[in-house]
């Protein structure tokens, strides 16, 4: 008992010494970025590949000097999709200097919203996140700078409505993910519902989403849908896959929102020879054909490093290097206004609404994000999985906007 | 050495069941109220201070758990549930009514402390494991309550902004300002701890927990102090949501899942079962421990292993950490941090004279 | 009508498949608390850990699956030993509590594990039966359901004879009634302890390969252990014909929520109401159906 007291103790002081020694260095005038990742939470699949990606962008943006002559240094803390780490992270992104903030996960943005706001520090939320703050007026500081499931939703019924040629009279069932942003598109797509005639059926799947027999059979069976919206993420998706399978319905009549949409979740599902006709919705460009993907792998090789597996986890990884590479531009656009790199907040805000005309070859939609509206456009991409891989049906394109607006205006009054 | 009882002797009832009778313990809280109110709030940056925050907030639900776990011993796992109850009742309250703070975290707590009661009703019958998992259903059935009815959730997003507490004209918005606002709810929920398990309540919560049977014999209405516990317990649970949600600026029911639940479990074990020192000591662990890990990752981490890998091996490495440290204490010391302290202290009580 | 019969039908053959799956996780659940009073909480987590076994024996070892699958069940039962043997052996005694905290900090551990060396991906364990349902009538039943709830009850018919009729079955009952009086008769009460973790190792395997093949073997893999609360607090938590009938009854439960309930209050109801259920059937019977009632004295 004695010993294992002994030890305990020295043990706690050897380690509270050598973090007394060992204090965080912030180097000379550097740019942070404040990232945030889930590597070991619910999203783990999604964050394993997504941060990869970012950081790569922001080292190839260092290997060719960085910004103006600055260096950006991406400072990633992961929170295992849990809030109270992710405030920690905040305040310590805030210490370190940050001047952007990349979000990750919807109850994180919501949380950190206020704060946001208050410390005049824009946060980005691609793909995710709370649609309403697409308005840039009422919530100055959070950017969704990608489709947000209000627009992906517009998006999927639009796509549908040219699948099935027209929408009056079908079904639709919407499997979603039972929280609050899995249930975030019912009321776009409820209105829609009433706009185009078609009927649409909610088919909820608690979480963690590992079982939904249930539904599924409901929606093939009993339901019989004529198309399946599915909004889920995390593990479920593939899950998803396989449960459709099982009851023979047909996958080339499923459409995914955004997060169902990468290679591991159709390696998830049980590959992608099993995963035939699957639908998916992207807010990033698929496939290694980029001239910046081509870019980081020289950039890799020259290094003598070996290429980052992640990279062939294209849907996530590109995803990641867009979400970096929007955050390097609302930089750039803020050195431009102040050469000497010595920005604020509130200077990247300005630079986040001046992203316009940026594609990086295609990877990047064409968003114009302006100070009223901070997701850019709304615009996804559609691509099926087809013959072993993943095949593109859809230029970029947004849908309904005028229904996007008219529930973030309704949004915005209450 | 420090013979603490030597040579002090009371006069009256009063001054022998004091909180601190011995003037030792009364320098050392002074001690202690100096550095927590005036040395670390004035001298450490704002990150320090929100982490601090953030125990200080664990400290106030771990001590709830405990009445409830380590004084009365009903395990539950719904602790996560009823700060959400307490949360989206202030939340509520603050956006539809404007009410003050003090009314809001009054309403949660009480809120909270009804909903608990009624989770509570199964320990009539149940007991042991097959409770704890009746209050995990609890957990569940709440959060699908909160998560389904928009009156209470207050639309899909099931989050509610609220607006920062106001000291007269002043709102409390910094790390700083919040700091001293959540010191003086610990000090008021560890003096109230204190005093409720030297009480009768507290004394008829202990002998329900060591023998049920026997204290229903000598006349003690288990059912009425079980439905206490649960329901004293909630109002402190009730109040650390609402206090949460003031220190984020929303409420929203993620934030408290049953992960929260088993957190809140994992403090007082590693703390101590049925001591309020061990609520403290178990709260600050658990809260600081991954942040420590993190902070010694990247301090070292980067010396073997490349930044990818380390980023990567992080958060991984903060679950192993987790559950090791757990099961080390577990195995090392069963009474947690609790009895590691007292033994401490009693060693240094007749150094050097340990004969 | 009939086609309203028909889905009705086909819900409960669902819940019947499932149900027995389920039964075959609470198994090793039960295994462990008949022999040793000890509370599993990582069961989910030793279900993930031998999946993952399987699956990187099969995609990184390039082994055929039944090497795959001894490698699986023998990992987890010298898992199993090593588990008692490190661990719990030092717990003996301790309150109900600390025994669910260590083993709640041990699924902290293996999730941890999994990615750290393994990676974050899902891999697929694939199975050789077929992804086409078989269909009987107005009935789809997917052959790895089948499959299931076949090995389930295979193997707690296997179990409940070990405990009823076999002598290490019947030594193990011993160990479980009464430590001291076991070990006055010369039973080695360590032992047993073992071999029951190391039981659950095997079921762990066998469940894993099952449920690993449905989901995908990755961290949420894991996640199939919450579902085993309601099924073994209803069937008792030391009672093996308990973990069928409680299978059964939450499968069933789930899925008439899940068709019946749910349209009516937006959805989510599935997960829950076996809980619900679970409340009320401990109000009647507050150990469970099965539970042995457990006397107390002053």
């Amino acid at each position: 008992m004695r010993f294992h007291r002994i030890t305990l103790v020295a043990l706690l002081v050897a380690l509270a010494g050598a973090l007394a020694v060992v204090s965080p260095a912030t180097a000379s005038h550097e740019i942070v970025i404040g990232m945030q990742c889930d590597r070991t939470g619910a999203t783990q699949i999604v964050g394993t590949v997504l941060c990869p990606g970012f950081h790569d962008y922001v080292a190839l943006v260092n290997s060719k000097g960085g910004v103006g002559g600055h260096k950006i240094k991406a400072l990633e803390i992961d929170h295992e999709y849990k809030v109270p780490p992710a405030v920690e992270s905040y305040e310590r992104h805030k210490k370190e200097g940050a001047v952007t903030m990349a979000v990750y996960g919807t109850p994180h943005i919501y949380a950190l919203a206020a704060k946001l706001t208050e410390d005049r520090i824009p946060g980005t939320s691609p793909g995710f996140g709370s649609a309403a703050a697409a308005d840039g007026i009422r919530y100055p500081y959070i950017f969704p700078i990608a489709a947000t499931y209000w627009s992906q939703g517009t998006a999927a019924v639009d796509f549908v409505k040219k699948q099935l040629g027209t929408l009056k009279g079908k079904k639709i069932a919407f499997i979603f993910y039972d929280n609050p942003a899995g249930r975030e598109p019912i009321e776009v797509l409820q209105d829609l519902a009433k706009i185009e005639g078609f009927e649409i059926k909610m088919f909820a799947v608690p979480p963690p989403g590992v079982e939904m027999g249930a539904q599924v059979l409901d929606i093939a069976q009993r339901f019989r849908a004529d198309f399946v919206i599915g909004h889920l993420f995390g593990g479920a998706p593939g899950v998803s896959i396989k449960e459709f399978k099982r009851v023979g319905y047909p996958l080339r009549k499923f459409v995914s929102f955004v997060w169902g949409s990468a290679e591991v979740n159709i390696e998830a599902g049980g590959g992608f020879a099993a995963a035939e006709g699957y639908y998916t919705m992207q807010f990033a460009g698929v496939g290694e054909d980029f001239p910046v993907l081509n870019e980081i792998k020289d950039m890799y090789k020259k290094q003598g490093k070996p290429v980052p597996k992640e990279m062939a986890s294209t849907v996530y990884y590109n995803r990641g290097v867009l979400i970096g590479a929007l955050h390097v531009e609302a930089i750039r656009h803020a050195v431009a206004a102040k050469p000497d790199g010595k920005i604020t907040g509130v200077d990247t805000k300005a630079g986040f609404e001046k992203i316009s005309n940026f594609t990086l070859g295609g990877l990047v939609p064409p968003l114009k994000i302006t100070a009223a509206d901070h997701e850019g456009g709304g615009l996804v991409q559609i691509w099926q999985v087809k013959g072993g891989k993943f095949v593109k049906v859809t230029d970029w394109y947004a849908a309904y906007p005028d229904v996007v607006a008219k529930h973030i205006k309704a949004a915005g009054t209450k | 050495m420090i013979q603490r009882e030597c040579g002090v002797l009371k006069t009256s009832y009063e001054a022998d069941m004091a909180l601190y009778p011995l003037p030792i313990a009364r320098w050392t809280m002074g001690a202690l109220a100096v550095i927590f109110f005036g040395i670390l709030p004035l001298t450490l940056h704002e990150y320090y201070l929100s982490i601090a925050n953030l125990v200080w907030i664990a400290v106030i639900g771990a001590l709830g758990l405990n009445i409830l776990v380590g004084y009365t011993g009903q395990v539950s796992i719904g602790h996560g549930a009823f700060m959400s109850v307490g949360a989206y009742t202030a939340a509520n309250l603050a956006t539809r009514l404007d009410s003050p703070w003090p009314v809001n975290i009054l309403a949660g707590g009480l809120m909270a402390a009804a909903v608990g009661a009624v989770v509570g009703i199964p320990s009539l019958r149940i007991k042991g494991l097959y409770l704890a998992i009746a209050t995990l259903a609890g957990q569940l059935i709440i959060e699908w309550i909160i998560n389904h009815v928009t009156f209470i959730s207050g639309g899909v997003q099931a989050s509610i902004e609220v607006p920062r507490p106001r000291l007269g004209a002043i709102p409390l918005s910094s790390q700083r300002q919040m700091y001293f606002f959540l010191l003086v709810f610990v000090v008021l929920a560890i003096v109230a701890t204190l005093n409720l398990v030297r009480s009768r309540i507290g004394r008829a919560f202990i002998a329900v927990r060591d023998q049920d049977i026997a204290a229903e014999i000598i006349g003690i209405d288990i059912f009425r102090y079980k439905l206490l516990a649960f329901a004293i317990s909630s109002f402190y649970a009730g109040v650390t949501g609402v206090l949460y949600t003031y220190f984020l600026g929303i409420a929203n029911y993620e934030q408290f899942q049953i992960n929260v639940s088993i957190d809140y479990l994992a403090m007082i074990i590693v703390g101590g079962l049925g001591s309020v020192l061990g609520s403290v000591l178990g709260a600050a662990f658990v809260t600081l421990l991954p942040i420590v890990i993190r902070l010694g990752m990247e301090a070292f981490g980067g010396v073997f292993l490349e930044p990818q890998t380390v980023l990567n091996l992080i958060p991984n490495l903060r679950l192993m950490m987790f559950g090791a440290l757990i099961i080390f204490f577990l195995v090392v010391e069963p009474e947690g941090l609790n009895r590691l302290w007292r033994n401490i202290r009693n060693y240094f009580r007749i150094w050097p004279f340990a004969y | 009508m009939s086609d309203a019969f028909g889905f009705f039908v086909l819900l409960m053959s669902n819940g019947v498949m499932i149900g027995l799956m389920y039964s075959l996780i609470a198994l090793g659940f039960v295994l462990v608390y008949k022999a040793t009073d000890a509370v599993n909480f990582a069961q989910g987590e030793f279900v993930m850990i031998a999946a993952l076994a399987v699956a990187l024996s099969v995609l990184a070892a390039g082994a055929p699956l039944w090497v795959a699958i001894l490698v699986g069940i023998g990992g987890m039962i010298a898992f199993g030993f090593a588990l008692e043997r490190v661990v719990l052996r030092k717990l003996i005694g301790r309150p109900v509590i600390a025994v669910v905290m260590a083993t709640i900090g041990l699924a902290s551990i293996l999730r941890g594990v999994g990615p750290t060396f393994f990676g974050a991906g899902t891999k697929n364990l694939a199975l050789p039966i077929s992804d086409e349902p078989f269909i009987l009538g107005p009935l789809f039943i997917p052959p790895i359901q089948v499959l299931g709830a076949a090995v389930s009850v295979v193997f707690i018919a296997a179990f409940g004879w070990f405990f009823l009729k076999s002598r290490k079955g019947i030594a193990m009952r011993a160990v479980a009634d009464n430590q001291q009086v076991a070990m006055a008769m010369g039973i080695n009460v360590q032992r047993y302890f073992g071999l029951a973790w190391a039981m659950t190792g095997i079921v762990s395997a066998l469940g894993g390969i099952i449920w690993g093949n449905m989901l995908g073997v990755d961290v949420n893999l894991s996640l199939v252990g919450f579902k085993v609360f309601p099924v073994v607090i209803l069937g008792g938590l030391d009672s093996i014909p308990g973990a069928i009938i409680g299978g059964l009854i939450v499968g069933l439960v789930e899925n008439v929520a899940a068709g019946y309930v749910d349209p009516y209050v937006g959805g989510g109801t599935k997960d829950f109401a076996p809980y619900v259920l679970m409340i009320l059937a401990l109000m009647i019977r507050p150990y469970g159906i099965f539970g042995k009632r457990i006397i107390e004295r002053v």
